[in-house]
């Protein structure tokens, strides 16, 4: 499995009106490959990251998903379809999402809010749901907190019972969203801790991530977006020895202060 | 003190009064935000042509006092074929009033579910009735809570404006005896009374579920 | 109805609008007074005031209006209908404003109140030229809004024999057997008064400088 492409995306473009936010993006991701996406604000890349969830539709080109193209389809005539809302459904299936801004259910508890997908979405029982979650917040070190409501944990723990609900469905693929973004600098090492586990397990990642230092790490693909184009990418030490991207030197300056320089330096 | 003996003759008439006036509160507190609820969703989510009529209900309702509407409803309704008996009367136009106000707080609720939260339920796999289920009324229902128990005091207070339509509720229970008697000051001072722990009853009750509450809410 | 029905209610109107001017009004004024007492470092001006609010805002306004009618006459007071309607309608609308002001000072953020103690504004001065202005930006929509609420409920003086718009309406509606098109109308008269309150605290939100409603 490992290696095999898991997201293709082939002239993949996305507008708002006037102003183009996606533009010819060719991407490919692997599996069992952490893939990071940075790029200064504004590049795109968390629309990229939203339109692979399908949460964003994108206007033109193709994503596909294990093979199973993603929302649009091309007909027989080369005319674009919309996929049946159950597709997208089963496609979405192989994809778990981490939001910046956490998005627990703020109603249910941790245990709650990882049991979910369980009992709404796979239908099982009450037990093995329950078993199964308390499971995977013990994968990111908050069994003890499973019966807390979000306004009752920090935003660390909060992006881990995130990130738990995510992994809770079993999914193929992980998409992180600048999950760290919007965390206190104390915070971030727990989210970065789990998915650093996450990465040698061999989950498939793909990050939208302000962390150069996570990014230069983890990762083994980086690309990196400015402009709505995918202007440089490569494998990550490649990327991140030779900035010799203009614009990517640039972007790497104003993170000087987050680690870079350790790598800059050599 | 006669009076008062009086009163304490006439309780009979004023407990039934009483009863009928929660039955009608509790009665419009139940279908008005239902009603409501239908009237937010078909603006938010029906088709776009049902807009602009459920806008002027809402904003006419809204606009002119629950009298003229009760008015109208009452002495109106006869020359349409709405022949309907004060009790009903109050009731429909008691709901018809408090649907209006609350669509506009559901439909604010509605609008203040964070979207990343009905985001997340997609991307675990809910289904649209699902997240309608158990994300979307959850999450509104704890956002309009402090708004929609102002509303049932509103409710409360808007069904003494029945008695001057001859719904024989607390109101028209109690000044009916004051009448009779000539006890207008006590029989208005025991209303007075009556309304009074009502509505602090349903504002600390209301707020006491709102401190329950509080640790479903993020900051 | 004919031109002359309208111009009735058109005088009633009139009244309808006076007595909200007056009672919102002195009801500020009085509401002012509440607020203060509600924030005062003694504790029984804190409860009085607390209970000021609670019960006039409590009691249904129709209620009130019996009360009144009713009670001044016994101590002595002889007023007619539209002194009982002022005094209900301002002591009503008096414990809302009070509450809502309240609001408006308690949630002014003290970073704001610090920053002028730090520039050494006088604690006359905070309140003054601070704690004021902001309470009233923040409470201005709620005060507007609350405008339009006494404008509605003054509807309930007719029962004391005051001819606002709603008792010039009953009296049309027994007389011509045209309830319809009197309630109707009575109710264009209500949409449009509120339609300027509107207007009126919009403008004036907007010569305060506040972010459009």
């Amino acid at each position: 499995m490992s290696g095999e492409i898991a997201i293709t995306m082939r002239n993949l473009g996305k507008r708002y009106g006037a102003h183009e936010v996606l533009r010819g993006i060719d991407l490919d991701v692997r599996h069992g490959e952490v893939t990071c996406l940075i790029g200064p604000s504004g590049s795109g890349k968390s629309t990229l990251l939203r339109c692979v969830a399908f949460l964003e539709e994108h206007d033109s080109g193709i994503i596909r998903i294990g093979g199973a193209a993603l929302g649009f389809d091309e007909g027989a005539d080369g005319a674009r379809v919309r996929l049946p809302v159950g597709e997208i459904a089963r496609v979405r299936r192989n994809i778990g999402m981490v939001f910046q801004q956490f998005n627990l259910w703020p109603h249910m508890t941790a245990l709650g809010n990882v049991a979910e997908g369980l009992r709404q979405v796979l239908r099982l029982p009450k037990r093995e749901a329950r078993e199964r979650a308390m499971a995977h917040l013990g994968r990111v070190g908050l069994a003890e907190k499973a019966d807390a409501y979000p306004s009752q944990l920090s935003g660390g723990q909060q992006q881990r019972v995130a990130i738990a609900r995510a992994l809770a469905m079993d999914p193929k693929i992980m998409l992180f969203d600048e999950p760290t973004s919007s965390l206190d600098p104390e915070l971030t090492g727990e989210v970065l801790t789990v998915m650093r586990d996450l990465a040698a397990e061999g989950m498939t990642m793909l990050v939208v991530t302000h962390e150069i230092g996570f990014a230069a790490h983890v990762a083994q693909h980086v690309v990196f977006l400015d402009q709505a184009r995918i202007a440089l990418e490569g494998r990550a030490g490649e990327v991140f020895r030779k900035p010799w991207h203009p614009r990517l030197s640039q972007f790497l300056e104003t993170y000087l202060d987050r680690g870079a320089s350790v790598l800059l330096g050599g | 003190m006669t009076d008062f003996d009086a009163l304490w003759e006439a309780l009979p008439e004023i407990v039934d009064g009483l009863g009928l006036t929660i039955f009608m509160w509790l009665a419009g507190s139940l279908l008005s935000p239902v009603l409501g609820l239908g009237v937010a969703w078909a603006r938010r989510f029906g088709p776009g042509w049902v807009d602009r009529p459920l806008w002027a209900y809402v904003e006419v309702i809204r606009g002119t006092p629950f009298l003229v509407q009760m008015f109208l409803l009452y002495y109106g309704g006869p020359f349409i074929g709405l022949d309907l008996d004060p009790t009903t009367a109050g009731l429909l136009g008691l709901t018809v009033y408090g649907a209006a106000y609350f669509s506009e707080i559901l439909r604010g609720g509605l609008i203040a579910v964070p979207k990343g939260h009905v985001e997340a339920a997609l991307c675990v796999g809910l289904d649209r009735g699902q997240i309608i289920r158990r994300i979307l009324l959850p999450e509104m229902t704890l956002l309009v809570l402090p708004a929609s128990v102002n509303m049932f005091v509103v409710l409360l207070k808007e069904t003494a404006v029945l008695s001057i339509i001859t719904v024989p509720e607390l109101t028209m229970a109690v000044t009916g005896f004051g009448s009779a008697n000539f006890a207008f000051t006590q029989s208005a001072l025991v209303l007075a009374i009556c309304y009074w722990s009502l509505t602090e009853i349903t504002g600390r009750v209301g707020r006491g579920l709102e401190r329950r509450l509080d640790r479903f809410r993020i900051a | 109805m004919t031109w002359i029905h309208v111009y009735l209610l058109a005088m009633g109107a009139l009244v309808t609008a006076g007595l909200s001017v007056v009672s919102i009004t002195v009801g500020l004024g009085i509401g002012i007074l509440v607020c203060a007492a509600s924030l005062a470092k003694a504790a029984p001006l804190r409860w009085v005031a607390r209970v000021y609010v609670s019960f006039f805002r409590g009691v249904p306004l129709l209620v009130l209006l019996l009360l009144i009618y009713h009670l001044l006459p016994q101590i002595g007071i002889d007023v007619p209908g539209v002194v009982a309607a002022l005094v209900g309608l301002t002591l009503c609308t008096s414990a809302y404003q009070a509450e809502t002001l309240r609001g408006g000072f308690v949630n002014i953020a003290p970073g704001l109140v610090e920053a002028g103690r730090m520039v050494g504004l006088s604690g006359a001065q905070l309140l003054v030229r601070i704690r004021a202005p902001i309470a009233l930006r923040l409470t201005l929509p709620a005060l507007v809004n609350e405008a339009i609420m006494i404008l509605k409920a003054s509807s309930l003086v007719s029962v004391v024999g005051v001819g606002d718009i709603t008792r010039t309406a009953q009296n049309l509606s027994s007389s011509t057997y045209r309830p319809i098109e009197m309630f109707a109308c009575a109710g264009v008269f209500y949409l449009v008064l509120n339609f300027v309150v509107a207007r009126g605290g919009n403008g004036l939100g907007r010569l305060l400088g506040l972010p459009r409603a």
